[in-house]
């Protein structure tokens, strides 16, 4: 037999080898590159999440820097006020007059609605 | 060592008063309000099937605090305490940590605000629920006695539930104690609801909000009277709280002046700086309940220590100037920059 003709299939069966190798090198190539584009995806979405989560319930000790909070805010749409900042309900209207030579003071209270003293 | 008047239980007369739906004109949030604690509380929620078992915990919340604190019912423990005349007591875990925020709250004023400043008030006239003392418009020409400074709030020792307080010092936690209750009203509606949406607590002007905001935050209104027409701000409210405290009103007078109920505790006279109402926002109701007071005796310094506290304020003169301190908005509909962490609960917020 031919030594020349002995040898062809196996260098065909090395060219064989050599370009499932170069295959297998692509896919996990490809492989590891999609897996670290998925973690950093994860890893940039946990810090967002912790993030509006210290805003909407801020942490204890000395106070830091100011948010408005509002990055956490999933709720409705709410178009009017629903309460009032003020001091404390209960006015007092207060008059002064004369009678009979006396000072009277005469107040008249204004008290919220419903209220039950 | 005496122990001190918890267990009793009787309500309150405005506990008698139901919870009433307030119509905002939003569908999506509910609203109801009340009478409570001589002024009114309002609770509003979403989702607003919620409404039912926020007020039901808000009405708890304040039932408790009615009886632990209150200056104007004998039944309280406050009371109780304040009878007794000086010594070592232990106070029920309610009490223990209302006079552990009012105490917590003079040291990072500085004394601006101080709970030994009880007899300077009963001295002043205000020894009984406000509306009571204004009730049917009577003439009030009571002598006015000399004015009682503060004994001081370091003479107080709390150490746990254990208090140590000394002969003739009358406590009073008014420039805490609404807070207090609003914040551990929203705490418990949240607890109450699963954590479901959200929560705003009101009691009277004192607010906190607790959970998921509306999308931009609670819209709140900013008015120097509580029964003004048209507000003076409307603001949104994210996280945190918001405070007012004004001279404008609970004015009564005595001996011929006209007196109002935040007094200066290093005088014993109401306080005379000028401004006339401040509104602050904090990480917490009662740490914004302590620093609105505290701005307002604090006078011709309270920007200073607004500044210095890094709070967002408004400050309105008695000439109706305003000033806006720590990016409050000047804008309406505005949000308020909330502060992180609290200077009167240990731990922080609660």
């Amino acid at each position: 037999m031919d030594p020349s003709s002995r040898g062809a299939p196996r260098r065909e069966s090395i060219r064989q080898a050599r370009r499932m190798s170069n295959w297998t090198a692509a896919a996990l190539i490809a492989g590891t590159g999609t897996a670290a584009v998925a973690l950093a995806h994860q890893a940039h979405q946990a810090t967002a999440a912790g993030v509006a989560a210290a805003v909407a319930a801020p942490a204890g000790g000395t106070a830091g820097t100011a948010g408005t909070g509002t990055s956490a805010a999933a709720g409705p749409a709410v178009a009017h006020s629903v309460a009032t900042t003020t001091a404390s309900g209960v006015t007092v209207t207060t008059t002064t007059r004369t009678v009979n030579g006396k000072t009277v003071v005469t107040r008249v209270r204004h008290a919220p609605a419903g209220q039950d003293d | 060592m005496t122990c001190g008047a918890a267990g009793l239980t009787r309500p309150g007369p405005w506990q008698r008063a139901p919870w009433q739906r307030v119509a905002t004109g939003d569908d999506t949030v509910a609203v109801a309000e009340r009478a409570a604690l001589g002024t009114s509380a309002r609770v509003a929620v979403w989702p607003p099937e919620n409404l039912g078992a926020a007020c039901a915990a808000t009405g708890d919340v304040l039932a408790a605090l009615d009886l632990q604190a209150s200056r104007f019912r004998p039944d309280s423990e406050l009371s109780w305490l304040n009878e007794a005349g000086g010594g070592l007591y232990m106070l029920g875990d309610g009490l223990a940590e209302a006079v552990g925020v009012a105490l917590a709250a003079a040291r990072w004023t500085g004394g601006l605000t101080d709970p030994t400043v009880g007899a300077a008030l009963v001295s002043l006239g205000y020894d009984r629920d406000f509306a009571a003392i204004s009730q049917g418009g009577e003439p009030l020409g009571i002598p006015a006695l000399a004015p009682v400074p503060a004994p001081g709030w370091p003479l107080v020792r709390l150490d746990g539930p254990l208090l140590r307080l000394p002969p003739g010092i009358r406590l009073d936690l008014g420039a805490t104690a609404k807070g207090l209750g609003s914040d551990r009203a929203a705490r418990a509606v949240m607890s109450a609801t699963g954590a479901e949406g959200g929560v705003l607590v009101s009691l009277g002007g004192d607010i906190a909000v607790a959970g998921t905001p509306p999308r931009d935050g609670w819209p709140v209104a900013v008015a120097e009277e509580p029964d003004q027409a048209v507000p003076s701000q409307l603001v949104r409210l994210a996280a945190g709280a918001v405070a007012t405290s004004s001279v404008s009103c609970r004015r009564w007078r005595r001996g011929g002046a006209v007196l109002h109920h935040i007094v200066d505790p290093r005088t014993g006279h109401p306080a005379d700086g000028p401004w006339r109402t401040v509104t602050v926002a904090a990480a917490t109701c009662a740490d914004a309940n302590a620093a609105s007071t505290a701005a307002i005796v604090a006078g011709a310094r309270a920007q200073d220590w607004l500044t210095t506290a890094g709070l967002p304020a408004r400050l309105t003169g008695h000439d109706g100037r305003v000033r806006r301190l720590g990016g409050w908005p000047a804008d309406d509909g505005a949000p308020v920059p909330v502060p992180r962490g609290s200077h009167v609960y240990p731990g922080g917020p609660r």
